[in-house]
């Protein structure tokens, strides 16, 4: 691509590694992989931004299947306040998906790089709360939008309801459109949305968010597979790598020092995010 | 409920990452012939898709199943499975909603399987393009 020759196997060793980082890195940091999966790779790696975001959203999509059954099994993750959401989130995302796929890729990069430095700004200033559960509005009274689920940190059962459901559905369009446009996964969204706008207790928000990725990123992936928008050069190795780094990053989880590690992934984020504005801007090539 | 669609739920996502693993691995170790030489696909990896699919012939839609014999493409059947483990899960539960009484949410979760499988026929590219 460069003028310089590499042998085909570097490029995909190489994603291996970067992705066991990110796996690893990731879990300290309490993101998820997709968001710095696609930056990341996108703006140093040589696949085109389309393959991308394809393997971006299948590894998000794994992470969520992966770790979907424990949150469930836990009850921190409830399909009652799930199942609407989601609905919308992946209508939205098939829209999001075809608009990705058929927009320039200058375009993309710079929408791509705007993105990223959002997420940076929502993740270095956004602040989540749990306060006393809301009044729940007539949707979420309808959709049985409600529960009680065990807080195994404070030994209770905590009763949790929802509000402004109208508004958390129009929020959860628009992070369909983002998580189909850039393969991003969209859990540095869900969560704010959930808890800090509809009122759900931050633990089941943070475990409800990693459910309603699997099935907002299911369709998104469609819809590139169905492009031919999958390499599995691309997207096995990167699956692989951070799989197998988010096993090391819970080991790591005790003894690493979270609070810098997400500051790392902080700086490298708007990094990432910086390369993908300038390089849709022709600026850093 | 989210007992059951969690049993499904991994078993489900289990077996396709599998797939998806020994698919690969018998991709790298060459034992069924690529459709994209691997000494080749640097020269195409960064090409928009549309620019790839005309270069090298990759499928688009469905027809990569016709060439799941071949080393890379192989590695779309987990994939794909990946793509079907929430729209089994959905299966599973819209039954026992309806069954609780939930009619709503067996409703929304209905719709949701008529999305997933709108998206994973190819039907709602079509839709939404107008091609294919």
């Amino acid at each position: 691509m460069d003028g310089v020759i590499t042998a085909w196997w570097v490029w995909p060793l190489a994603l291996f590694g970067v992705s066991f980082a990110i796996g690893a890195v990731a879990v300290l940091a309490g993101v998820g992989g997709g968001v710095l999966f696609v930056p990341i790779v996108g703006g140093f790696f040589p696949f085109h931004l389309d393959f991308v975001r394809g393997a971006g959203l299948l590894l998000a999509l794994c992470g969520a299947l992966s770790a979907g059954p424990a949150l469930l099994r836990n009850g921190l993750a409830s399909l009652r306040l799930a199942l609407p959401l989601a609905l919308v989130g992946s209508v939205t995302s098939i829209g999001g998906a075809m608009l990705g796929l058929a927009l320039p890729t200058d375009v993309l990069q710079v929408a791509l790089g705007a993105t990223i430095l959002g997420i940076v700004a929502l993740m270095g200033f956004g602040r989540s709360q749990d306060a006393a559960p809301p009044k729940p509005d007539g949707l979420a009274a309808a959709l049985g939008m409600h529960g009680v689920y065990h807080d195994a940190a404070i030994g209770r059962d905590v009763p949790w309801c929802v509000h402004r459901t109208p508004a958390g559905l129009l929020a959860f369009g628009g992070i369909g459109v983002l998580a189909g446009m850039f393969g991003l996964g969209a859990g540095w969204a869900n969560v704010p949305v959930l808890n800090l706008l509809m009122g759900a207790p931050l633990k089941l928000s943070v475990g409800t968010s990693g459910f309603l990725l699997s099935v907002i990123d299911t369709s998104a992936a469609w819809i590139y597979l169905h492009r031919g928008a999958v390499l599995p050069m691309l997207v096995a190795p990167s699956i692989i790598g951070v799989m197998l780094g988010a096993k090391v990053g819970v080991r790591l989880l005790r003894v690493a020092p979270a609070r810098i590690v997400r500051r790392v992934v902080l700086v490298l984020l708007l990094i990432a995010g910086l390369r993908a504005l300038l390089k849709g801007l022709g600026a850093w090539n | 409920m989210e007992l059951i669609y969690a049993r499904w739920l991994s078993w489900c996502s289990r077996i396709a990452l599998a797939v998806l693993v020994v698919t690969f691995v018998l991709y790298m170790l060459g034992v069924h012939r690529p459709l994209i030489a691997l000494e080749r696909l640097p020269q195409v990896w960064g090409l928009a898709v549309d620019e790839f699919v005309a270069a090298t012939g990759a499928p688009t839609g469905w027809r990569w199943l016709g060439l799941a014999g071949s080393g890379d493409y192989a590695n779309l059947i987990g994939v794909a499975m990946l793509g079907l483990v929430t729209v089994l899960c959905y299966l599973r539960v819209v039954p026992l909603l309806a069954r609780s009484g939930e009619r709503a949410l067996a409703l929304v979760a209905a719709v949701q399987i008529a999305v997933l499988l709108a998206a994973a026929s190819g039907l709602a590219s079509t839709l939404l393009a107008g091609n294919h």
